[in-house]
């Protein structure tokens, strides 16, 4: 699965709550995405829309890309708020049909035309959260080319949605997960997905768990995470970068690989381990994404010491 | 069930002589001469030379004889396989309609050219991407031929890893999917239900047999494999063991004692048979018969001598 960007974290909060806005930049997050939804009550929501042009910079100063959540019932009011230069995606909430996708493509096009932005820039991101959205999921994912990476099928809306409880020890969306992660993988896509790995207290800052989550997901090939209390960002950050050891190891498998040449054999077994193309183009994988991650690690720790100077701030 | 016994595809290389000429011995119901998985490239042309010859003899055990061949080689590898004496094709990461009908047209020709009767050579497809699975439903009706559907690689293929529950991730919910397909469109499910740490390859007997045994209780008929060891858990695994089969019969004699007193509803120990249950433990001794009398067949065949080349 070739990755486009690297979002092994984020933080989604609120853009009316200003402390969270304010420090987003120093918790080492890959993207942070600011809420439009469901964590702005009704009677802000106009207020804001109007925060988010300028939170875009403020959030993004420690080299994290910027996303905004929409609301599913205000498309026109709240991408007209938000497509500025410096947003990377928007998410679309309860995303049910391609239609919905197509609506939000065009105004994107016609906001990134006036406004100066390079076409094409800014993603799409359909949430399936909805029994509906999971039976199209295809036509949704495939609605525009802005939708680069796809998932859902869990959450809190797909789970009243369905009537399953939320934190059950096994895996109560396996079917929905499956049809998406299909859809996905079909379409070439980047699959927003993760193992099952109970969760039944229902935290949201339990690091070790999360930890847990995003080795298991890069294990089966996952990379895209994300959370909601600043105590799982490293942990993700750590979960999906492939450790020394693993990148060694890759480097091992492609060695007896590349021996395997000319000796008509297609395979041997190592110590009750198979070699093949299969693991051969795995462990390509693995040294491109721990490079990738690598980059984008330098990337954040430059962005974070340019901020810091600019502010005068010493190093922590 | 009416269709043909199946319960081990031993998949051998048609690169490798020694492999092919053990092949008959190992009690395989069906022999798949490969040509996509396990054939480096440049082995490719010796080895489709070999394949007429090796249908011949890999028939000597009382296999079925299958291919295995590469969509992107249809063509040569067509050529090379579809004699008399071959029963049908796996065609390996098989992803459209399109693909089908090119197979579907090219083995009409070939059997018109070879004096094999027209239709006969069946297709199983290997659905082992996510295109090929995602289109699963229409790829599977697109030809009479095709008789079966299998997941083959597609854990390797689509990159699919443990989890830490032991399941493949994925793999569950697309055993189910082509099942389902498969069992909609009256196409035979050819697959086990494999967990971690086995891997296909290297599975040792005792954990091939559990993902055969596990295969059949979600409705597959039977799977490929590729090491001789694993011909024989397979066949155990999917074949009704004799305790599964005294079983159902003991619920089948109850069940027609009921009916012969005027009930269709009797309690047998705390359970309850109706004629569903019954109808499935019926199902179960008839696949237990067809398999004794498969096994019987290539006993037979085993112990006769082989037939010179035609």
């Amino acid at each position: 699965m070739a990755a486009h960007q690297v979002r092994r974290s984020g933080l989604t909060m609120p853009v009316v709550t200003r402390r969270f806005v304010d420090h987003a930049w120093r918790r080492g997050c890959d993207f942070i995405n600011l809420d439009l939804e469901d964590s702005v009550p009704q009677h802000l929501k106009a207020h804001a829309r109007g925060l988010i042009k300028d939170a875009i910079p403020v959030v993004r100063k420690g080299g994290a890309e910027a996303f905004t959540r929409i609301n599913h019932d205000y498309v026109h009011a709240d991408l007209d708020a938000i497509v500025w230069p410096g947003l990377s995606k928007v998410n679309y909430p309860k995303a049910e049909t391609a239609d919905e996708i197509r609506l939000l493509d065009a105004v994107i096009t016609r906001l990134e035309r006036e406004r100066g932005i390079r076409p094409g820039t800014v993603e799409i991101g359909a949430n399936i959260e909805t029994a509906k959205g999971v039976a199209a999921a295809y036509d949704i994912a495939s609605a525009s080319p802005r939708v680069k990476e796809f998932g859902g099928g869990t959450g809190y809306d797909m789970s009243r949605d369905l009537g399953v409880e939320m934190f059950v020890g096994f895996e109560q969306f396996a079917y929905g997960k499956g049809e998406l992660e299909l859809a996905a993988r079909a379409l070439g896509l980047e699959v927003r997905a993760a193992p099952f790995v109970a969760n039944t207290t229902g935290s949201v800052s339990d690091a070790d768990r999360a930890f847990r989550e995003a080795q298991a997901g890069r294990r089966c090939g996952f990379r895209l995470g994300g959370g909601l209390n600043p105590a799982v960002v490293e942990a993700q950050n750590r979960g999906f970068t492939p450790t020394a050891e693993e990148a060694d190891d890759a480097q091992w498998v492609l060695e007896r690989h590349r021996e395997l040449a000319g000796t008509g054999e297609t395979w041997i077994a190592i110590d009750g381990r198979v070699i093949d193309r299969y693991e051969a183009a795995r462990a390509r994988d693995t040294l491109e994404w721990a490079a990738l991650c690598a980059e984008r690690d330098r990337e954040k720790a430059e962005a974070v010491l340019r901020t810091r100077v600019a502010m005068a701030e010493p190093a922590p | 069930m009416s269709a043909r016994i199946r319960r081990s595809w031993l998949v051998v290389p048609l690169s490798k002589a020694e492999q092919i000429a053990q092949a008959p011995r190992s009690g395989a119901d069906v022999i798949a001469l490969d040509l996509v998985e396990f054939v480096a490239e440049d082995d490719k042309p010796a080895a489709r030379a070999r394949a007429q010859a090796a249908i011949h003899a890999a028939h000597a055990g009382g296999a079925e004889v299958f291919a295995q061949v590469d969509p992107e080689l249809l063509v040569a590898d067509l050529h090379a396989c579809a004699w008399p004496g071959l029963t049908g094709v796996i065609v390996s990461r098989l992803e459209s309609v399109q693909q089908v009908a090119e197979v579907d047209e090219l083995l009409a020709e070939l059997e018109a050219r070879r004096g094999i009767l027209h239709g006969t050579l069946e297709i199983v497809a290997a659905l082992e991407t996510a295109r090929g699975n995602h289109a699963a439903y229409d790829i599977a009706r697109r030809s009479p031929r095709i008789r079966g559907l299998t997941l083959g690689r597609t854990d390797l293929i689509m990159d699919l890893r443990p989890e830490p529950s032991g399941e493949i991730h994925l793999m569950p919910y697309l055993m189910q999917r082509l099942v389902a397909v498969a069992r909609a469109l009256g196409v035979t499910p050819i697959g086990a239900w494999w967990r971690a740490p086995a891997r296909g390859l290297l599975a040792p007997p005792d954990d091939t047999y559990h993902a055969a045994r596990r295969g059949r209780a979600i409705g597959f008929a039977g799977s490929l494999c590729i090491d001789v060891n694993q011909v024989e858990p397979l066949n155990q695994g999917f074949t009704p063991d004799a305790a599964e089969a005294a079983a159902a019969q003991q619920l089948v004699t109850a069940y027609h004692a009921g009916v012969a007193r005027g009930v269709a509803v009797v309690e047998q120990g705390d359970r309850l048979v109706d004629r569903g249950s019954a109808t499935q433990a019926l199902a179960l001794l008839d696949l237990a018969a067809a398999c004794a009398a498969r096994d019987r067949e290539k006993a037979e065949m085993a112990a006769r001598p082989l037939l010179a080349l035609p």
